[in-house]
């Protein structure tokens, strides 16, 4: 079983990148190059929510493929999020502490309650500016 | 209770034999003086009858001279017969009467011729008459007929005179006249004068003498009552031999005298007559033996004085070897604390007094001595009992089951010679999937050996964890025995690594016995090559011998005790008779079968030979069954490696290993694998990775090997991770920190192939969690 990926952009700030199958050293590269096509499509301080619900499999590649994805957002004043981690994701998760525990979400409502918290701080942030 | 002290004792000796030498000296003294006695009486009583026959001779002759002087006389003055014969009447009172009778003329017509006769009357008055005229004619009398004949005299037979009425003796002579006897003279002889002869002899006390005449009859006797009477025929005839002058009679014949007696006789001349002296003989020796009853008294006296005098001194002299005796009791009851008599004495027994003080002191030296040596002894005895139990206890239990899968079963039994030896058996899991046993024979016997099959125990744990392997471990371990081994000592060790789940086994020997495989066909002498002993070359090494044990197969070691067991012949048991011995066992024997079998066998050939050796026996018995691994081999390429990875996955599904175990065994091995091709080869050469997978009822085995450049992730560094991977500069270090942390075990060796890393992985549900 290879790497599936699939992006979708709700919103123009937002892209939700499905990703299925094995993460590994093989099929790293495909969602570095994915990415690499869709993050300039993003606005600057989009968000990219990375949904796992179909990822069965992640190495040590594959955490390094996510730490650049993290990288370049925030670089670029955006977030990750990973939605939906299965059982070996979140334990490698685990393992190396790869992501902060507050960007992780187990579905999509814990995600849709944290975007909507994060959209009023920046409307808010825009009042009091 | 008397005889019991010495001096008693000594008393009593002295006495009898004093008691003895007196008598027996008494004895001898008493025969020679009685005979000397005898001899002196002999000689007086022989003199005393010599001298009373001739004071009797004395008298008759005085009788026959008188008789024959008047014989001649009358034969010429016939008619003068009358006043001779008075006057010679007269003149000798020894004669009673005198008679000159004639033969009358043959003419019987003739007158017959005067024939007067002369008699004494009592009261001295001499009265004479004529014979001729007598009623009875004398003529025809034998006494006068048998006077006729009688020129020379003779003397008649005694008889008793009715009108005198005493014991008269006729002494007749003839009258010749012209060569023709024509009568004769008859003297009557008294014999009163014979019995005051007898009786005014100066005899001894108690005897008697008699005369007896030529016929044999008492003439005269000291006893009335026998004169006349003949004499006894013994005495008789002992007199008529006319032997020597002493006879001994038994009996006498004096009913007035008892018991033997002596007869002293003397012949007295002119008659036949003889004079007998009659001693008893126990009137001989009255004196000797009174004198000899005072002196036996006297003696038997003075002996009892001796006695005594003996008992006194005796005692006094032994008085102190008395105490001796009660103080010796005291040493025997161990009372070493006593007073002994104080001794200023030099003799024997003053120097056994010293000497026993000596004694004793002595005694309470070496009794402390012998007190300090059991005290000593008993405490070796106990701490070699603690040595003992203590190697005891460094040896594991005699049975082990493996416990998770029961594949393998071992049995062990250790028998020292004495209370502590030098063989050794042990055995452990070195990881949960390998189990280490050995067996070893320490040289020497006793306490050495202990300490240094305990050194060697001990350190064989030790070192097991990092030697990994029977040969490294057997290369350490000589390493660390050879360090201050001065005394030179060594160890023989066999080393067993079994593989619990596949039944491989990986042996290497220090010059130990080969160990011996049962189970399938005849058993099998192992006798791969072996390292030096243990303990005394730091180089050397310690071939490798693989063998995978199959189902039912039983692995046996064992120690030289086994072999070298000698019966009473100094004939060794031997490796034949050890093997014949196994191959009796039936193949579906118990493990301990084999252990009890080769015992017994030994201990039957041995019988009741002293054990010389330790012995020790391990059984390994191998249940489990034939487990094909499973092998992946790959190039060191990233595309291989997952070709390789889903190969895995395939066999890890159809050896139904959970599906969440083989996620993180995926992981685990692309991690490792994709880092050695990156790493491993940095020239660029082409590699090979080889992945053994042994799924196991508990756990799953990997065993990954390559070919690149030694690397082992345990050593690597632990990375640092801040909580956020994008805050890291450096991306690296994370599939290792991975692999190991999903791996439940991860050991890693190299060797010639390469590097090796051996991989656990315990399924979820037995290990509690699912991390």
């Amino acid at each position: 079983m290879t790497l599936s990926l699939h992006s979708e952009f709700p919103a123009p700030d937002r892209v939700i990148v499905q990703v299925g199958g094995r993460l590994d050293a093989m099929t790293f590269g495909e969602l570095d190059e994915a990415m690499l096509a869709l993050l300039p499509r993003l606005d600057a301080g989009g968000t990219v929510v990375i949904d796992l619900a179909g990822l069965e499999y992640v190495s040590s590649a594959g955490l390094r493929s996510f730490a650049k994805i993290r990288k370049s957002m925030r670089a670029r004043g955006g977030h990750t999020l990973l939605l939906n981690p299965q059982p070996q994701v979140r334990k490698v998760f685990d393992i190396v502490k790869a992501v902060p525990v507050s960007e992780v979400f187990t579905n999509t409502q814990e995600l849709d309650a944290y975007l909507d918290r994060m959209q009023r701080q920046i409307i808010e942030g825009d009042s009091d500016a | 209770m008397v005889l019991r002290s010495i001096a008693s004792r000594m008393a009593l000796w002295v006495l009898a034999g004093s008691t003895l030498v007196l008598a027996t000296i008494g004895a001898l003294l008493l025969s020679l003086t009685r005979a000397q006695v005898l001899q002196h009486t002999h000689h007086e009583a022989a003199a005393l009858a010599a001298s009373a026959g001739s004071e009797i001779q004395a008298r008759i002759d005085r009788v026959a001279i008188s008789a024959q002087m008047l014989a001649t006389i009358i034969a010429t003055r016939q008619d003068n017969a009358e006043p001779l014969l008075r006057d010679t009447l007269q003149a000798n009172h020894d004669m009673d009467g005198l008679a000159a009778v004639f033969r009358p003329s043959s003419n019987p017509v003739d007158t017959p011729p005067y024939s007067p006769f002369v008699s004494r009357a009592d009261n001295g008055a001499l009265a004479s008459r004529d014979l001729s005229r007598d009623g009875r004619p004398y003529w025809n009398s034998n006494w006068f007929l048998g006077g006729l004949s009688c020129s020379a005299g003779c003397w008649q037979r005694p008889f008793l005179s009715l009108s005198r009425q005493r014991q008269l003796i006729n002494y007749s002579v003839a009258i010749s006249h012209e060569g023709h006897p024509v009568g004769i003279i008859n003297a009557d002889v008294t014999l009163d004068w014979l019995h005051q002869i007898l009786g005014h002899l100066d005899k001894p006390e108690g005897a008697y003498a008699f005369v007896l005449d030529s016929d044999g009859n008492y003439l005269a006797h000291d006893n009335p009552t026998l004169v006349g009477k003949r004499g006894a025929p013994a005495l008789l005839e002992v007199l008529a031999s006319d032997q020597a002058e002493s006879v001994r009679l038994p009996v006498a014949q004096n009913a007035q005298v008892h018991g033997a007696v002596w007869v002293y006789s003397a012949p007295i001349e002119g008659t036949r007559w003889r004079l007998g002296l009659v001693v008893p003989e126990a009137q001989i020796y009255a004196g000797v033996r009174r004198i000899f009853l005072w002196s036996l008294l006297l003696g038997m006296l003075a002996l009892l004085g001796v006695a005594l005098i003996t008992l006194l001194t005796v005692r006094r002299t032994m008085a102190p070897l008395g105490m001796l005796a009660d103080r010796a009791e005291h040493v025997a009851r161990g009372e070493l604390d006593f007073e002994l008599p104080s001794t200023s004495r030099h003799d024997e027994v003053g120097r056994l007094t010293q000497s026993f003080d000596q004694m004793r002191h002595e005694l309470a030296l070496h009794l402390q001595d012998l007190a300090r040596v059991a005290r000593e002894k008993q405490r070796l005895a106990s701490e070699l009992e603690i040595a003992h139990q203590i190697q005891i206890g460094l040896l594991p239990s005699e049975h082990y089951l493996d416990a998770v899968c029961a594949y393998f079963e071992l049995h062990a039994a250790l028998r020292p010679a004495r209370a502590v030896g030098g063989d050794l058996y042990s055995y452990f899991m070195l990881d949960p999937e390998r189990f280490f046993v050995m067996v070893g024979d320490v040289s020497d016997k006793g306490i050495p050996a202990a300490l240094f099959m305990a050194q060697t125990i001990t350190l064989a744990k030790a070192l097991a964890p990092r030697a990994q392997t029977p040969r490294n471990l057997l290369r350490l371990l000589n390493l660390e025995l050879c360090r201050g081994n001065d005394s030179c000592m060594f160890v023989t060790l066999l080393c067993g690594l079994l593989d619990t789940g596949n039944g491989s086994l990986e042996l290497a020997s220090a010059g130990h016995e080969p160990p011996i495989l049962c189970g399938h066909g005849a058993p099998r002498l192992l006798d791969f090559i072996t390292g030096a002993v243990l303990g005394l070359y730091e180089d050397s090494d310690y071939p490798e011998h693989h063998l995978r044990l199959r189902q039912g197969e039983t692995l046996l070691m064992y120690t030289d005790g086994i072999t070298e067991a000698s019966d009473h012949h100094q004939q060794m048991y031997g490796i034949e008779r050890t093997v014949e011995c196994l191959a009796q066992v039936p193949p579906a024997a118990p493990t301990a079968g084999y252990i009890e079998r080769l015992l017994g066998d030994v201990d039957r050939f041995v019988a009741d030979a002293a054990q010389a050796d330790d012995i020790t026996l391990l059984a390994l018995t191998w249940h489990g069954a034939a487990q094909a691994d499973a092998e992946v081999c790959v190039a060191s390429r990233l595309a291989d490696v997952f070709t390789g990875l889903d190969r895995c996955e395939h066999l890890l599904q159809k050896a139904n290993v959970p599906s969440s175990l083989r996620g993180d065994m995926r992981l685990v091995l692309e991690e490792l694998m994709v880092n050695t091709i990156e790493y491993g080869y940095p020239d660029g050469g082409a590699g090979q990775i080889r992945v053994l997978l042994q799924p196991r009822p508990d756990a799953v085995m990997v065993e990954l090997i390559d070919d690149g450049i030694a690397f082992d992730p345990l050593q690597s560094v632990y990375p640092s991770l801040p909580g956020d991977l994008a805050d890291r500069e450096q991306i690296g270090g994370l599939g290792i920190h991975l692999a190991r942390t999903v791996t439940s075990e991860m050991r890693y060796t190299r060797d010639a192939h390469g590097n090796h890393l051996l991989l656990r992985f315990i399924y979820p549900n037995q290990n509690g969690s699912s991390s």
